[in-house]
């Protein structure tokens, strides 16, 4: 099977039916029919012992080749043949975790980043919505009225083509646990959150963008190029797109000033 | 910071007071003695509301699994099971 997320597809191979099963349902929506992928993962999938293991995550280069492992699995991938190898247990997570990982590693080199917060569309553009855990991405998206189309309340997809940059849907869902719709808009601005007595909009210096948003990208790799890259791009973005800060009410009204 | 559960890999980005908690949750040292020494030093707020957000915010990350609270100390004080990102 091959899921198909912001126009990059990766392709899963695996050997369990129930494995299969288990990603059709969970990337439903996601998975791309006919479509050549730039990834190909072959999944071995194995039972882990009671105990686990508690490693810490760590993405790095090694020979050409990107280690990407954790407690709970072990991968490796090499982003020019784009071929690699998953060993993990018949977990959704850990498949879950490598998806964004090798994502994220893509967008670096191309621009664009993984944000941590909700984004949608509406009147035909994107909005996004980060800030720290607790300040309103899961409620921003839950009070989203009937005419914005929810990308996603946890993993925001952010790619940059011929200068601009949009908003890409993507099935790896947060608290509310609800896929994403599979599109894409250009995006018209970013909201930090912060949970107040009223609703209302106020700016954020371009420096305070970069400072902020940076918190939000999901970056792991161990590699000083990359970083730098992401640190480009955030500056770029912020350049480029409206950062602004939300400080709203949680109720529906708030949507009144978002479009 | 942000960190990211080993258990349904979802993220958690922490504002600055929480950056510090965490950075401090070694399994040995008590949430009262953080708050004292690093939360009340760094951050303008009343012990008593630094104890209460600091409270709410550790029994948040227990809930999903990305800290233990103990009332002692915990013997096999490893790091906790999350990664930071």
């Amino acid at each position: 099977m091959t899921i198909g997320i912001g126009g990059t597809a990766i392709a899963i191979q695996t050997d369990s039916p129930e494995f299969h099963r288990l990603l059709i349902e969970r990337y439903a929506g996601f998975v791309a029919r006919n479509q050549p992928h730039d990834v190909e993962l072959e999944v071995e999938l194995f039972e882990p012992d009671d105990a686990g293991s508690d490693d810490d995550l760590q993405v790095r280069l090694h020979d050409e080749e990107w280690l990407i492992q954790r407690g709970d699995f072990h991968a490796r991938w090499n982003a020019s043949t784009g071929r690699g190898l998953v060993r993990q247990p018949p977990s959704p997570y850990a498949i879950d975790s490598v998806l964004r990982i090798v994502h994220s590693l893509i967008l670096a080199k191309r621009g664009g980043f993984l944000l941590h917060g909700a984004s949608a569309i509406r009147f035909g553009s994107a909005f996004l919505f980060a800030g720290v855990s607790g300040a309103g991405k899961t409620t921003i998206a839950r009070l989203a009225p009937p005419d914005a189309t929810l990308l996603t309340d946890e993993i925001s997809y952010v790619i940059r083509e011929q200068g601009e940059y949009y908003a890409c849907g993507t099935p790896f869902a947060g608290e509310l646990a609800r896929v994403g719709e599979n599109l894409s808009a250009p995006i018209k601005t970013v909201f930090l959150l912060e949970k107040g007595p009223d609703n209302r909009i106020e700016g954020v210096s371009e420096a305070e963008a970069v400072r902020l948003l940076l918190r939000n990208i999901l970056f792991f790799a161990d590699d000083g190029e990359l970083v730098n890259r992401v640190f480009r791009s955030a500056c770029e973005f912020a350049n480029q797109v409206p950062v602004r800060r939300l400080i709203f009410v949680p109720d529906e009204r708030v949507w009144n000033i978002i479009g | 910071m942000m960190i990211m559960s080993a258990v349904d890999s979802t993220f958690f980005t922490l504002n600055e007071a929480g950056t510090v908690i965490w950075q401090a949750a070694d399994g040995r040292t008590p949430l009262s003695e953080i708050v004292a020494r690093h939360i009340c030093k760094e951050f303008d707020v009343t012990p008593e509301e630094a104890q209460q957000d600091a409270e709410q915010f550790v029994s948040q990350l227990s809930e999903h699994g990305i800290l233990r609270v103990s009332d002692q100390p915990i013997a096999d004080a490893a790091p906790a099971p999350a990664q930071t990102a």
